[in-house]
């Protein structure tokens, strides 16, 4: 069948804004998702002269999620300077929420259903949800159902103290009950990645951000929020030397080699993109940093297949890359989230691997190794922390604007690993 | 006029003991003192329980409400003097008028003066306006006129007609239902420090001749303008009279209308339709 398919149009990135990152129980301890989400979009608003205007869609979501913030994005739609009118909805796909809000957005507005729209991420550690355990769940139901005092108290007799301690939402995965920084313990083994190399990693993440804050590099990205103008986690005088004195907290014995130093710290936060076509950006005088070119998503079996909980990128990006005709090679800046500094060198190596990818991948040829000095040049989790879906949106709007400033015509590529063994990728061009 | 300035908020418990002791007020003229507190800074762990208390967005700039957290002890403090013509045990709080004269940053330190004004001949009494001012740098950034009236006092010959009454236009949709539950003046007692007893209970309200608790009218303020707050502009003033006692726990309409120039705003009881609160919020086109 002849291809048919006409040029499509691609969603332009007008912009960027988040609020400075803090570590749990910090700056943002009695702050909701909803205050910090709210704040964030009305500062997108201010930045880009959006108050009172209705924008096509509002798209968010939270990984940490109360019950009773079914409508996250909407309420914080209704309590922000946006029109009243403008449509939202709630996304979640653990850490790649607020990348995969920002391919959603993308999507619509080049299918022409929406001209503009906004995608986000937001999440709190600190003031977390807390659930009552099963059982006391289903007593509590029974005694809401109860006809009868007598039912009532029968209900009543049934909780056992034991039950009164809520559940704490913790980061492992429901279906093996390791924490996430232990699946990683096993991929990094896996792969042989050293102790030394996560800690430079670590390091030279720390010291790209602190040396892009300083030169103003992200003064119309980020807005303070309550006291705090940089992301707390951020550690300038970060060395290698430093982190390696740092006891292992993620896998066993004389293999282990992940620490709190190499590892993102729970962070709260909150993170927004404004996507626009080309002409919506050209009426309101608004600038175009650069375009999301593509995106590709991925899962992977790591409960009974063996695959790494976090490798999922791995997989996503050669079918990105083919659709796009690109080499991993063919690009400018790399964005590799940091959810450990082992999950960045284990992705790269299983690239450079060739029997991983010919077995795995089924590719003829390896996707190679990338220039080191394009990737995360301005940081990334291990130093800026990581609010689970936030930090889709401070890549995409970060990288955006490294491409703008790089010029025209230059290329990036973005891989968020997330829990349950997913991964999205993308490809922004400017 | 006397200025005083304290070094720290008066403790309201203590403001509240005396005035049940002290009683009946000494009548007369209103005292010329002025008490103030200089550069008070504002604590971000009572921010956010004030604005959860009140369902109001918890940023770095301070709901227009606020301020009165710093005012509100300095004037029971006023109250509470001996030099204070009436009694501070039964006067209850008809308006409030609030100038936010721009945005305020949780961060600047607020320069803070109250001051009574205006005895006022009421039908059924007498009114008395205390005042207040927060100042940035020398710079007046918001300012409070809370109308309390005595019913039964005298207010000194010559003195002006009261003037308790904001006017709404016709506010007949109810924008949102809201279930006051019984606890609401403990809660706000809490974090005000405004432990007057009318607030707290059924048995300290039926004390002093309520039916049952009532609550804070500042409070009810401040949850209207929670339902605004993200359609407001930068300076405004925001005028409520308090109409008829919010009795809890109740049920209650809050009431909205878009009118030129701000909104205007009112809470009445869910079923018998009885008006608690009325208001109106204005753009401040100038600063005065």
């Amino acid at each position: 069948m002849a291809d048919t398919a006409k040029p499509r149009r691609t969603a332009a990135i007008v912009g960027g804004n988040r609020i400075p990152f803090a570590r749990s129980n910090s700056a943002y301890a009695q702050a909701s998702n909803q205050d910090m989400l709210t704040a964030t979009l009305d500062g997108l608003v201010a930045r880009f002269g959006l108050q009172g205007e209705q924008v096509g869609e509002v798209v968010a979501g939270a990984v940490l999620k109360h019950s009773r913030d079914f409508n996250l994005t909407r309420e914080s739609v209704l309590g922000s300077t946006l029109a009243a009118t403008t449509p939202a909805y709630d996304v979640q796909q653990a850490c790649g929420t607020g990348l995969e809000a920002a391919v959603l957005v993308a999507n619509k507005i080049a299918l022409g259903q929406i001209e503009s729209g906004i995608a986000g991420g937001v999440d709190t550690t600190s003031d977390a949800p807390l659930a009552v355990g099963d059982d006391l769940r289903r007593v509590l139901i029974s005694l809401n159902n109860a006809r009868t005092m007598g039912d009532r108290l029968k209900a009543l007799a049934k909780i056992r103290p034991g039950q009164l301690v809520p559940d704490m939402p913790r980061n492992s995965e429901p279906r093996t009950g390791l924490a996430m920084g232990d699946h990683q313990a096993i991929t990094a083994e896996e792969w042989g990645i050293g102790r030394e190399e996560q800690d430079e990693l670590a390091a030279r993440s720390h010291h790209n951000m602190a040396a892009a804050y300083d030169r103003g590099f992200f003064d119309d990205l980020v807005t303070p929020f309550l006291g705090l103008a940089r992301d707390n986690n951020l550690r300038p005088d970060s060395t290698a030397e430093k982190l390696a004195k740092l006891k292992p907290v993620f896998g066993r014995g004389e293999g282990a080699t992940m620490t709190a130093g190499n590892s993102t710290p729970l962070t709260d936060g909150a993170s927004a993109v404004l996507l626009a076509s080309d002409e919506w950006a050209a009426a309101k005088g608004l600038p175009v940093l650069a375009h999301l070119v593509d995106a590709q998503t991925a899962a992977v079996d790591y409960v009974h297949g063996g695959e790494g909980l976090l490798m999922a990128p791995a997989y996503a990006m050669p079918v990105m890359l083919a659709r796009n005709g690109l080499t991993l090679q063919d690009f400018d800046f790399y964005e590799i989230h940091e959810a450990f500094a082992s999950t960045v060198l284990s992705t790269l190596k299983a690239w450079e691997d060739p029997a991983f990818c010919k077995d795995k991948l089924g590719l003829d040829a390896p996707l190679g190794s990338i220039d080191r000095s394009k990737l995360n040049v301005n940081g990334s989790s291990l130093a800026a922390g990581h609010p689970f879906a936030a930090t889709g949106g401070r890549i995409v709007a970060s990288l955006a604007k490294m491409l703008h400033e790089a010029g025209p015509g230059k290329r990036g590529l973005i891989s968020i690993c997330a829990a349950g063994g997913q991964g999205v990728v993308a490809i922004l061009e400017s | 006029m006397a200025t005083t300035v304290l070094d720290g908020p008066p403790n309201l418990a203590a403001l509240y003991a005396r005035a049940a002791l002290t009683g009946r007020g000494r009548g007369g003229d209103l005292p010329d003192t002025h008490l103030a507190r200089r550069g008070v800074t504002v604590d971000r762990d009572h921010l956010a329980a004030y604005a959860r208390v009140c369902r109001l967005p918890f940023t770095d700039v301070l709901p227009a409400t606020y301020p009165h957290m710093l005012t509100f002890p300095l004037q029971m403090a006023l109250m509470t003097d001996r030099a204070f013509p009436l009694a501070t045990v039964g006067l209850v709080h008809v308006r409030n008028r609030i100038e936010l004269l721009r945005g305020i940053r949780a961060d600047e330190p607020l320069d803070v003066e109250v001051w009574a004004e205006r005895f006022a001949a009421h039908r059924s009494g007498a009114t008395v306006d205390l005042c207040a001012t927060a100042a940035v740098a020398g710079e007046e950034v918001w300012r409070s006129r809370s109308t309390y009236l005595a019913r039964g006092a005298q207010a000194p010959a010559g003195a002006p007609e009261a003037d308790v009454e904001v006017v709404v236009g016709a506010l007949e949709r109810p924008a949102a239902t809201w279930r006051v539950p019984d606890d609401a003046g403990r809660r706000y007692a809490k974090v005000s420090g405004d432990v007057n007893p009318i607030h707290l209970s059924g048995l300290t309200a039926k004390a002093l001749g309520f039916k049952r608790a009532i609550a804070h009218g500042m409070w009810v303020k401040a949850r209207v303008l929670g339902a605004v707050a993200n359609r407001l502009p930068e300076a405004f003033a925001y005028d409520v009279q308090f109409t008829k006692p919010l009795f809890l726990p109740s049920t209650v309409h809050l009431a909205t209308g878009q009118v030129d120039g701000g909104w205007d705003v009112a809470v009445r009881n869910a079923g018998s339709g009885t008006e608690h609160v009325v208001g109106t919020i204005r753009t401040l086109e100038e600063k005065h």
